[in-house]
């Protein structure tokens, strides 16, 4: 079966034999975009969450039919060095990660939480922001995100002022 | 390599003595090797190491560092990175020595081919302690053998001349590094240069960003689940359910014409199947009927029965004065803590190729020295002949210090020709852990007129956590006459108290347990300060003071005294209950880094909530202030999560649950708004680091709880056992 | 209802198989031997189907009366804190399609249909009695101001209700408990029992 999608801004097209293939594998085996993470398979830990349509996605329970003519985002089309989302500024800041392989599940799920509220409040981050850190990053991922919504404020201003 | 030899032997002529680190004494050499447009300098080591039976023999080179054609250093790291802030380290500590900056210093994994392996593993919060003397040295001799080449290429008298990132200067002239090294064929070997001062450090002691913070935050393939060979298949192994159970024979019918089969392999003891794809290597897996035997139906209250004080081998690890005697006055509590699960989030994974009779291995391992040697052994390989290259890991804890998978995927290479990639399920990964151990603790303790104790005991039973793993040799356990692993905190820190002892007690389970960070510290320093807290409860004091009171003065003692008090000004800790909040205190001494927390706790809907973490911790010289903080916080919140929520359990014979959720960790809203650290320097040399943090918080948010609501929890996951 | 009402009414019953049995009845003489007391009674019968399903975890799972979705035969609380949120789909940016799709994916072992979401808070039956859920069942101000039409609609064609015995695997592979009443006879349940003027019985 032929599906085809914008992955970070490319329009790919993929040949698969299971169309319930998740997600996830297209992208880390078939694409080679390996900063979307394998954690459990079950969307219990949150390490493959990546953006369909600017929502936030279990990859690895997200059945590769689902995505036809969508646009998805992983954490190489968040942002890279060159032009860093405002979640990875804020990141880069805090020094929020240690062993480092759940964050780009964090860091797409904060994306899509400020999309959505963009100034969240404690309360908005314990709701929404449920993968598993097994370093316990948490403590700097908080502060990383509220400062992630400064990031984007400041920016959103200075770009309304530009106009 | 053949090239090196040579000029290995040349300068042995000239031997230096590295003292110390990586548990090896050894003389360091130097020789050059060109390397495509890079020139490549090489440290080339002769070690003698820990007298362990997988060891190396070492009588070759090992690369530390190469020096690039763009005037850049290459570390290669025999540590790995497991988000424990050790490249961060280490990148600082060659930085100084070399006068280079921070941008300039590439930390990588060193692969086993480059010689420069670990004789024993990433792991025991050492590597930073380990490397502080043997590392800077190494630097420092490569910074003078190049200013002594460049002295001579300048015609610049060493003395005129100055280094700043990696750029001599002196009468006019300017050299780079890269521009000293090239060419040169024999190098003068320096004696052991003298070590700048601290003063003169401009990264050690800093809080630098870590090295690898953009690779992580930018998604970057860094880690064995996103290492790959050309022409990859993927692999994946049958593994039992049930504890205990043998391989015996395997119906492979069903599997072999499965899409993307490319082959069933079956084993002496294991059936595995290769695939095109990972997915159609899993479904080929469930599609193979096994056979099984040698398992029993245990369940967790079976396990719990065989884990009590009194069952199996003691030795008695700590003794001053007299044994409690049999009067009254002696208080009691018994404490038990569950089976415990790494949880990593990166499943162990690897990628094999075996090629006639060479093999490389991608991994993320923290044994890259006993990966190596058992994939050799199996494969009948030399080991020169496997080439382990360390990825970056998703989290290590304990986890990847023992890696059969290797093996199995080296097996499956060599069986269909190609490079295969094989990782474990997140159910596979649940089942087949190697466990934290249960424990159970009993505790007396009496009280003298003034009411400090005049004896205190801990006896403990602990499941294996050193003995039977694969780093440590079967003959060395009843050599040492305990488990080095599970003693870890279960000493008596109170070593002011005028009678004490400490008995270990030592029972196998019959499923595996090992390594699990901070070994028997988390178990024990909840047994330990829990009891302490009630003692000073029952003798109507502080608990803070009473504590300091029965603390020696060697000097741990006063460093552990002094976190204490650190910690407890800092937090201001009281025993009042204040906005429905009490506080807690614990302290704990592992590795030699004392720690002291106090925790602010309250109950909301029944449930334990913790608002506040204020953290003192001696780790002595700080090499990067940062992330040792951050190692707190980690620890902090692994340590809650492990105290508040996780256990395994075994039904039926089954390792269980299977799956994050139903096994319950701390997530976001678990996590304390607040953590609190603050840094002591007690000595002048690093010490541990990302353990010991993980020992007073059990204990500490216990005796909060039992302020608040009067209920003493003996055992782990704390749980209230009546509705607030 | 005392012994002897049921005793009469049971051999009416009977009589009336036994004629039908016979394959002599007609409409007419079938109607004849109904009373007001069998439809009472069907009427109940139907009830207690429907509620058999409605009770079961399947259903009550996403019917809770604390915001909470939950999970699994032991109809434990959502694992990872999920609410119901302010649209009944979760929190604002994880919310219930960031793991739950269309339909059941095999591969993760989560639950999917179309529209997965808490049934909205009005329509809460954890830990009520039948009687009080079929009051909210029908009550307008309660169940979205459906008329009974567009209840029936509801109950027997919304695919979301219907998953219930389409439940899938779950994360370990086993499959998942379907109610105790197949689908077709709920669908012709919850008919008769709408159509009957769904009367709650009162016992």
């Amino acid at each position: 079966m032929e599906i085809s999608f914008t992955v970070n801004d490319v329009l790919q097209t993929v040949n698969v034999e299971d169309e319930n293939t998740p997600l996830l594998w297209v992208i880390r085996d078939i694409l080679d975009l390996k900063g979307t993470k394998f954690g459990c398979g079950k969307a219990a830990c949150g390490a493959c969450t990546l953006h369909v349509d600017g929502e936030a996605v279990r990859s690895c329970s997200y059945a590769v039919k689902f995505v036809q003519d969508k646009t998805v985002t992983t954490i190489e089309g968040l942002g890279n060095r060159e032009n860093p989302h405002p979640v990875q500024l804020a990141w880069v800041e805090e020094i929020v990660p240690q062993c480092g392989y759940c964050q780009p599940g964090f860091m797409m799920a904060t994306a899509a939480l400020l999309k959505k509220v963009p100034k969240p409040t404690d309360e908005d981050i314990d709701n929404n922001i449920i993968n598993v850190c097994r370093c316990g990053t948490y403590y700097r991922m908080r502060k990383a995100i509220h400062k992630a919504a400064e990031i984007q404020a400041e920016k959103d201003t200075n770009e309304s002022n530009m106009v | 390599m053949a090239d090196n030899k040579s000029e290995s032997k040349k300068v042995s002529r000239r031997k230096f003595l590295v003292r110390g680190g990586l548990g090896t004494i050894g003389v360091v050499a130097i020789g050059t090797y060109i390397f495509r447009n890079s020139i490549r300098r090489e440290i080339l080591g002769t070690v003698n190491s820990l007298d362990l039976p997988y060891t190396d023999n070492t009588d070759k080179p090992m690369i530390w560092f190469e020096v690039t054609s763009e005037n850049n250093i290459l570390l290669h790291s025999p540590k790995v990175e497991m988000g424990q802030g050790t490249f961060t380290g280490i990148a600082q500590m060659a930085a100084d020595e070399l006068s280079v900056s921070m941008s300039q210093i590439q930390v990588i994994h060193a692969a086993s081919s480059t010689g420069n392996i670990d004789s024993f593993a990433t792991g025991g919060s050492t590597s930073i302690s380990g490397l502080w003397q043997p590392l800077r040295e190494l630097a420092a001799m490569l910074r003078e053998m190049l200013l002594k080449e460049a002295s001579r290429k300048m015609n610049v008298g060493i003395d005129e001349l100055t280094i700043e990132d990696g750029i001599l200067s002196g009468n006019g002239k300017t050299m780079t590094y890269a521009q000293a090294a090239e060419g040169v064929e024999n190098w003068k070997v320096p004696d052991t240069p003298v070590l700048k001062s601290l003063k003169e450090y401009k990264y050690i002691g800093k809080p630098i960003a870590r090295v690898d913070l953009d690779a992580k935050v930018f998604g970057d393939p860094i880690f064995g689940m996103d290492a790959q060979m050309p022409d990859m298949l993927y692999g994946a192994v049958v593994r039992p359910t049930k504890i205990g159970a043998k391989f015996v024979s395997a119906d492979i019918k069903p599997a072999e014409n499965m899409p993307g089969v490319v082959k069933v392999i079956v084993e002496e003891d294991f059936v595995g199947v290769v695939a095109n794809s990972m997915l159609e290597a899993e479904k080929a897996k469930d599609a193979i009927i096994v056979t099984w035997e040698g398992y029993e139906d245990l369940n967790t209250d079976a396990i719990f029965k065989i884990m009590t004080v009194g069952n199996g081998k003691s030795t008695i690890i700590q003794k001053h004065g007299d044994a409690l005697d049999k009067q009254d006055g002696i208080e009691t509590l018994e404490f038990r803590t569950p089976i415990g699960a790494h949880a990593q989030i990166e499943p162990n994974g690897v990628v094999a190729s075996v090629e006639g009779d060479s093999a490389v291995i991608k991994i993320s391992t923290q044994v890259i020295g006993l990966t190596r040697k058992e994939v050799a052994s199996r494969l009948g390989l030399d080991v020169e002949k496997v080439n382990v290259i360390p990825t970056y890991l998703g989290g290590g804890f304990g986890r990847r210090l023992h890696t059969p998978h290797a093996v199995q995927a080296a097996v499956m290479s060599k069986a269909v020709g190609k490079p295969v990639k094989y990782f474990f399920s997140r159910k596979e990964e649940f089942q087949h852990d190697m466990f934290r151990p249960p424990t159970h603790h009993i505790i007396k303790g009496k009280l003298n007129a003034e009411g400090y104790l005049d004896g205190l005991e801990h006896q403990f039973v602990s499941g294996d956590v050193g003995n039977h793993s694969a780093l440590i040799p079967d003959f060395l356990p009843p050599i040492i006459g305990a488990d080095i692993g599970a003693i870890r905190g279960g000493f008596i820190q109170y070593t002011g108290i005028p009678n004490f002892r400490s008995v270990y007690w030592h029972v196998s389970l019959p499923f595996a347990t090992s390594w699990w960070r901070s070994l028997g510290l988390l178990a024990n320093t909840f047994a330990m300060e829990s009891f302490m807290d009630e003692m000073a409860l029952k003798a109507n004091k502080n608990a803070v003071d009473f504590r300091l009171a029965q603390i020696g003065d060697d000097s741990i003692g006063v460093r552990l005294k002094n976190v204490i008090k650190a910690a407890s000004e800092k937090a201001n800790y009281s025993e009042d209950i204040a906005n429905g909040r009490a506080m807690g205190f614990a302290a704990s001494i592992d590795a030699g880094t004392p720690c002291a927390q106090v925790v602010e706790v309250s109950i909301v809907d029944n449930e334990i909530v913790v608002h506040k973490v204020t953290v003192s911790l001696d780790p002595g010289l700080a090499v990067n202030p940062d992330q040792i903080r951050a190692q707190c916080e980690g620890c902090v919140i692994m340590g809650m999560s492990a105290v508040l929520y996780e256990q395994m359990y075994v039904e039926n014979g089954e390792l269980q649950p299977t799956i994050y959720g139903p096994y319950q960790m701390a997530l976001m809203k678990n996590a304390p708004k607040e953590i609190d650290v603050v840094l002591l320097q007690g000595k002048d040399t690093p010490g541990a680091v990302g353990e010991p943090p993980l020992g007073p918080i059990g204990a500490a948010i216990a005796n909060a709880v039992r302020r608040l609501t009067g209920e003493r929890l003996t055992e782990l996951p704390l749980k209230l056992s009546k509705t607030m | 209802m005392n012994l002897k009402t049921w005793f009469v009414f049971l051999m009416i019953s009977i009589v009336g198989v036994l004629l039908a049995l016979a394959n002599t009845p007609t409409i007419f003489e079938y109607h004849l031997l109904e009373n007001q007391q069998s439809e009472i009674n069907k009427s109940d019968e139907a009830f207690n189907k429907m509620m058999d399903v409605l009770t079961h975890q399947r259903c009550m799972n996403c019917h809770p009366n604390d915001n909470i979705p939950k999970q699994g035969n032991d109809r434990r609380p959502h694992y990872f804190g999920m609410a119901r949120g302010e649209d009944d789909k979760g929190f604002q940016a994880t919310n219930c399609n960031t793991c739950h799709n269309s339909e059941n994916n095999t591969y993760s072992g989560v639950p999917g249909a179309p529209h997965w979401s808490l049934a909205p808070a009005s329509m809460g039956w954890e830990g009520l009695t039948r009687s009080q859920i079929a009051e909210r069942l029908v009550d307008k101000n309660a169940n979205g101001q459906r008329s009974f039409d567009e209840l029936l609609k509801h109950m027997t064609e919304d695919e979301l209700v219907l998953w219930a015995w389409t439940p899938g695997i779950d994360p370990n592979g086993q499959e998942r408990e379907v109610p105790p009443v197949s689908k077709e006879e709920f669908k012709n349940a919850v008919e008769y029992w709408l159509d009957n003027g769904a009367v709650i019985p009162t016992k």
